[in-house]
């Protein structure tokens, strides 16, 4: 086994050429990583990859979603984004065999991918939405340039109790001519004393009459599924999906469990962070994603039982709050002096397997109602409480989205839970979709975090 | 032996000297940041070593903070200046359980256990509200001397509401204020109680007592008071302020001499 490092983009190439070489077969999308540059994906440069041949297959498989898009649209498959609800809503979609389900959300991350050579910012600010709003308005200028993702046949989106700045700018997506099939998420509230109530995934309990309402909306979106598809969704081919989509959650949950629990760190942070995105939507391709989980799990597995890692043993254990808009803060992390040892990053609601043991829009609906962003903050502290200890983690970083209202809101109620409860040092910190001018102050700061850490283990 | 800490900072280079035994403060020296920050910050300790006929060979351990650190080549190791600046309250107020630091660019809150480790901290750096690069423009504006400030917020009638914490923004402020007829005093007044609402502001609602107060702009007179009466809880100017986060360095190079402290 290569001893696991992190490397270059430069070097992936060498060691690409090297492997090929040696006789790697890599899948259809496979190559050097070096050629995303090309296209115009700069921030690669500036990063830092595991040199695992998994890791590799992780980064080109989600580097090439958008061929994968224009690819499914020319042979004619249906296209269906689905935004917001980050988990459900692509389970059903993909359940279909004729039809290719995305993310269009995942567009935020294009500003900083690109550094800002998309201009897909500069478009949502000429747009009304500047630096105010999340960076997730970089979708609306994704939108309105259409060079990101072909234009879908449809376009789902949960509202209500969603996030305020998202609903804002998919009205604004809306306005462009890209009609959306809106449908309504309730706050998700504690059942009542006398309230028939419904354990949800992640182990909030709603009322059972809330389940029902997200029922009856996700039947309007089954029903426009089966319009678009031009077949019924029924309930065998909706439960065969649901299967599918808890296998790929199953892989996840143990590589979860082994990159945030093995010591060294088997996993870096950044892959980690990139196999969490893929089980919202799969990138796309629900049967290649498991099967990439699958290889960056044996990876795992191998390093450790042989007790390696890419970090130095000892690296002080981060819980981590939030997705970074700049990939780059999760090697900075690293670089510090850190590891991830768990993560709630807003969908830990699709970490969860879907109930098997009632009907699939029950479950479904239960499982939607289990996002994190629709209920209590308390609740998703709580949830967070456990994981830490689930994890061992050390101390908690929540990442701030600029613009992003719910996190200014949460951040402090969320860290003076977590410090009340649990006594562990907090830190908040921002993090826009390019942070090179913050980097230094970043730097500072989870240098501090860590010292702060390996001080209280004396 | 002898063992240094040098506070690379964004205004300032400041430097401490300290014996590793006793823990007793050699020397200390503080020199204007400069373009090339790694002479400067050779320069500050020079000016400690020479005069004793010392040279870096004769330094067993330096420690350097600040945010240019890693610039500091000559230093054999860096920590934070949030570790640095606990370390030196801990020294020179060993009851403090909570720091409020003021610095050129940034300013910070630390919170202390019993025993002096960091418990939590928060900074303020995406801009620079709430820093000395913020009083040092209002003091220009006005033309008035940084130590003066806190004279001529005394005198105040009736302190300016400050609005805009961006040093570009609060310049205009100020010519408007100037131009509406606003006395100097009460403008300072006001900026020096806008500086200690936004600190206020990250301290929350729990504050623990006592409350140090260290950093450069904490040798602003004035400064303290305009903190203490923001956060309603007496505050204690720790002595040499300015020089906390070197004097924390050379106590932790003193600790460690080889030894990897965190």
């Amino acid at each position: 086994m290569e001893k696991p490092a992190k490397i270059t983009l430069e070097q992936w190439d060498a060691r690409y050429a090297h492997l090929r070489a040696g006789g790697l077969v890599g899948p259809f999308y496979g190559g050097p990583l070096g050629r995303h540059l090309a296209d115009g994906d700069r921030r690669l440069s500036k990063l830092r990859y595991d040199n695992s041949p998994a890791a590799l297959r992780l980064w080109n498989f989600l580097l090439t979603e958008d061929d994968r898009l224009f690819a499914a649209r020319q042979a004619g498959r249906k296209i269906v984004g689905v935004m917001k609800d980050l988990g459900t809503t692509a389970v059903m979609a993909m359940s279909l065999p004729d039809v290719t389900a995305f993310y269009p959300d995942g567009a935020w991350w294009i500003p900083c991918v690109m550094e800002h050579g998309s201009c897909v910012l500069e478009v949502a600010d000429s747009m009304g939405l500047d630096e105010s709003f999340c960076p997730v308005r970089a979708m609306l200028g994704a939108f309105a340039n259409g060079e990101h993702f072909p234009r879908p046949d449809l376009l789902v989106c949960s509202a209500g109790a969603v996030c305020d700045d998202f609903s804002a700018v998919a009205q604004l997506v809306e306005h462009l001519g890209n009609p959306i099939l809106w449908w309504e998420m309730p706050t998700r509230r504690h059942p009542a004393a006398d309230e028939p109530a419904v354990r949800l995934p992640t182990g909030f309990l709603a009322p059972a009459s809330q389940v029902a309402i997200v029922r009856g909306e996700l039947g309007r979106v089954r029903e426009a599924l089966e319009e678009l598809a031009g077949r019924e969704l029924d309930d065998a081919t909706l439960a065969a999906g649901i299967a599918r989509a808890n296998h790929a959650r199953g892989v996840l949950d143990e590589l979860r469990r082994l990159a945030y629990s093995a010591e060294p760190c088997p996993i870096p942070a950044l892959e980690m962070l990139i196999a969490e995105m893929l089980i919202i939507h799969y990138c796309s391709d629900r049967d290649e994603a498991p099967a990439v989980l699958e290889e960056l799990l044996a990876e795992a597995r191998r390093r450790a039982l042989a007790h390696v890692g890419p970090l130095p043993a000892g690296a002080a254990r981060i819980f981590w709050v939030n997705p970074v808009a700049d990939l780059r803060v999760m090697n900075l992390l690293e670089d510090c002096g850190g590891r991830l040892c768990g993560t709630e990053l807003l969908f830990c609601h699709s970490l969860e397997a879907i109930p098997a043991d009632c009907p699939p829009m029950e479950a479904l609906a239960r499982a939607a109602l289990a996002d994190p962003m629709v209920g209590p903050a308390q609740d998703r502290a709580e949830r967070i409480c456990a994981d830490i200890g689930r994890f061992g983690a050390e101390a908690v970083v929540i990442s701030r989205i600029p613009g992003a209202s719910h996190c200014a809101l949460e951040g402090g109620l969320i860290g003076g839970i977590i410090g009340k409860r649990l006594g562990l040092p907090v830190l908040e910190i921002e993090v826009p979709p390019l942070s090179d001018s913050m980097m230094p102050t970043l730097r500072t700061r989870l240098e501090a975090i860590v010292e702060v850490v390996k001080e209280r283990r004396r | 032996m002898i063992c240094a800490g040098i506070d690379a900072g964004s205004r300032a280079v400041k430097a401490v000297l300290l014996d590793s035994r006793s823990l007793a403060t050699l020397g200390s020296s503080v020199l204007d940041q400069g373009v090339h920050q790694d002479r400067t910050a050779f320069a500050a300790i020079e000016q400690l070593l020479a005069p004793r006929g010392l040279s870096r060979r004769d330094v067993g351990w330096i420690v350097a903070t600040g945010y240019a650190r890693n610039i500091v080549e000559f230093a054999d190791t860096t920590i934070t200046e949030i570790t640095c600046h606990a370390c030196g309250v801990r020294h020179q107020m060993p009851s403090a359980r909570t720091v409020i630091e003021i610095g050129g660019q940034d300013s910070k809150l630390l919170r202390l256990a019993d025993d002096g480790r960091v418990r939590d901290f928060a900074m303020n750096d995406r801009c620079a509200a709430g820093t000395g690069r913020f009083l040092e423009m209002v003091a220009g504006k006005l033309e008035v001397p940084l130590g003066r400030l806190g004279e001529l917020a005394a005198r105040a009638a009736n302190p300016a509401a400050i609005s805009s914490m961006c040093v570009v923004f609060a310049e205009t402020e100020i010519i408007g204020l100037l131009a509406g007829g606003a006395c100097p005093e009460d403008i300072i007044a006001g900026v020096l109680g806008a500086i200690a609402s936004r600190v206020a502001a990250m301290v929350g609602r729990h504050l623990e007592e006592p409350v140090a107060f260290t950093g450069g702009v904490a040798m602003v007179p004035g400064m303290d008071s305009a903190l203490a009466g923001v956060l309603g809880r007496p505050v204690t100017v720790v002595n040499y302020p300015q020089m906390t986060g070197a004097l924390g360095a050379a106590i932790l190079a003193a600790r460690s001499c080889g030894q990897p402290l965190v």
